[in-house]
């Protein structure tokens, strides 16, 4: 059970995310819409603490996740694994290396640092590795490199990474955003595989409702940093978004797209 | 999750090289480390280096440093100051004229610009030929050719960096973007005008970080040319370690160090400034 209490973010005078609370069960898909700009990626990063809460409190199975730090605070980041819409994975490095880095944190004491360092992988952790990629249908390109492979192989290697870190929580940022429509329906699939076949809850930033609908338990929607719904999909009609955003979906959808590339300029500014 | 044995032979006897290299592979890489290792052995044998004289010689350095201490000009301090504003100048002049001189070469060296294929490889030749020769070389033969003085040191300075600097300029301009090129031809601009607005405001500020960079490495070597003869600081340092004089040594030595870190911090600000900043402004 992974309990948000009365979360917020602020970035100077921008409240990125005002007071969010939620309690998300053990195995739950939950999808989180928003245009860009509604705090969904922040709240996800504090979730794994990649950004720092300004105020409020995480706690997972009674443990309080916003107070840990150094070796606590990794594991911590082990056990919620995440995928970005970029998918972050190391370009130059093979696939397999990539997906290995999900074990890094398994690897205790000064020994298996120094194995790490010289890429050291035993032979359970290469096979555990292919065992992974095979599930998501990549055992072909293992000794590739990650960057002659198309978006949407990325986004499943960067899965594999995550599963390698047997996680008990998926953090999903954006994961389709980058993607073409087929490719995104293979990576919805496999998110959905691994909620399903191996018990991990899953939290996923979207911006299509559609997606979202189709693949998660639960949906929650962000306006402004706070949580305007939280309910099954079927709860979600065309025209109680209208009441939310004050906008038809086809409108939502085509600003939530559109929005997406200005306020990466601005973040980097 | 974790992988059983069962699983483990299956995915070795798939994919092997996933478990790592062929056993040829791994014994030619550790056979290629052993032999270097063996080489580096049999060269410090060869040079007779080892810890006992490298452990003397720091105690040799440590008594000039002692020597060093304190810093102190002498009784030639105008003839000292003098001599690092000629380094200084020797360098920026050197410098100046390989930077312009190399404009037109890099132009002709690089592959996407008019020159046929032959004429330009003779000429990357000639440059690799040209770099081949450090600027103390030169220093040396313009000395013989031209006399002792700072004449010397600017001719070994230019001759040893033009080539170097033309060679990154062919690079720079290769990299230059064809499509902003295209721009100015689908305008009606001739091919010397679209070099001038297409590619010229691409490559000229990376000629200038270039450039400062050389001046600020050529500022350090400029000291050392006038060990040689070839004008400049050097001279003044060579003469003072021949009796002795360490303290004023030290006393170069600082001024040197505070004159490279100026003209890094001058070069700095320009790079950022100049680079920064737009060309097209019409005038």
């Amino acid at each position: 059970m992974l309990d948000i209490r009365s979360l917020s973010r602020r970035f100077g005078a921008v409240t990125a995310v005002d007071r969010v609370t939620l309690a998300v069960p053990a195995g739950q898909m939950v999808g989180i819409i928003g245009r860009s700009g509604a705090g969904k990626s922040t709240l996800l990063r504090m979730i794994n603490r990649l950004t720092e809460p300004s105020e409020g409190r995480i706690f997972y199975a009674g443990r309080e996740v916003t107070a840990l730090s150094g070796k606590a605070l990794r594991d911590w980041r082990t056990d919620c694994a995440m995928i970005f819409q970029q998918f972050n994975l190391v370009q130059r490095l093979d696939v397999l290396t990539n997906v290995l880095i999900g074990r890094l944190n398994h690897r205790p004491g000064p020994f298996g640092t120094l194995s790490s360092l010289f890429k050291r992988f035993t032979a359970a952790e290469r096979a555990m590795a292919l065992e992974a990629l095979a599930r998501l249908d990549l055992a072909d390109q293992a000794l590739q490199r990650a960057d002659t492979l198309s978006g949407g192989q990325q986004q499943r290697v960067a899965i594999a990474r995550a599963m390698l870190q047997e996680p008990k929580i998926l953090l999903a940022d954006e994961p389709i955003a980058s993607l073409d429509p087929r490719n995104s329906r293979v990576v919805m699939d496999a998110l959905r595989m691994v909620n399903r076949q191996d018990g991990i809850t899953v939290l996923c930033n979207l911006h299509h409702l559609d997606t979202a609908r189709a693949y998660c338990d639960r949906i929650v929607a962000m306006q402004s940093g706070r949580v305007v719904f939280d309910g099954p999909p079927e709860e979600l009609t065309p025209s109680r978004v209208q009441e939310i955003y004050g906008v038809s979906e086809e409108e939502f959808e085509e600003q939530a797209a559109a929005e997406a590339p200005l306020r990466r300029a601005a973040a980097a500014a | 999750m974790g992988a059983s044995a069962e699983q483990i032979a299956r995915w070795r006897a798939r994919n092997p090289r996933a478990f790592g290299r062929p056993p040829l592979e791994r014994a030619a890489f550790w056979a290629a480390g052993l032999l270097f290792a063996a080489w580096l052995l049999w060269v410090f044998r060869l040079f007779d280096i080892t810890p006992q004289r490298i452990w003397n010689g720091l105690s040799g350095l440590g008594t000039i440093v002692v020597l060093m201490i304190p810093p102190s000009p002498g009784e030639l301090w105008l003839d000292i100051l003098q001599g690092l504003a000629e380094s200084v100048a020797m360098a920026f002049l050197g410098t100046f004229l390989a930077a312009v001189v190399a404009v037109p070469l890099g132009f002709l060296g690089a592959r996407n610009m008019v020159l046929n294929g032959l004429a330009r490889f003779s000429l990357r030749r000639l440059f690799d030929g040209f770099r081949g020769v450090d600027s103390l070389i030169w220093a040396l033969a313009y000395v013989r050719a031209v006399g002792l003085g700072p004449l010397a040191g600017v001719l070994a300075i230019f001759t040893a960096d033009v080539a170097v600097l033309a060679k990154l300029y062919a690079e720079a301009i290769e990299n230059a973007e064809k499509k902003q090129v295209e721009g100015v031809t689908a305008a009606g601009g001739s091919r010397s005008l679209a070099i001038r607005f297409g590619v010229l405001p691409q490559v000229l500020p990376v000629m200038l970080a270039q450039a400062l960079y050389f001046l600020e490495s050529n500022t350090r070597s400029a000291a050392i040319l006038g060990v040689v003869g070839a004008g400049g600081i050097g001279l003044q340092i060579a003469e003072r370690i021949r009796v002795r004089h360490w303290d004023e040594v030290a006393f170069i030595i600082i001024l040197m160090v505070l004159t490279v870190s100026l003209i890094d911090w001058i070069s700095g600000r320009i790079r950022r400034r100049l680079i920064g900043g737009a060309e097209g402004r019409v005038r």
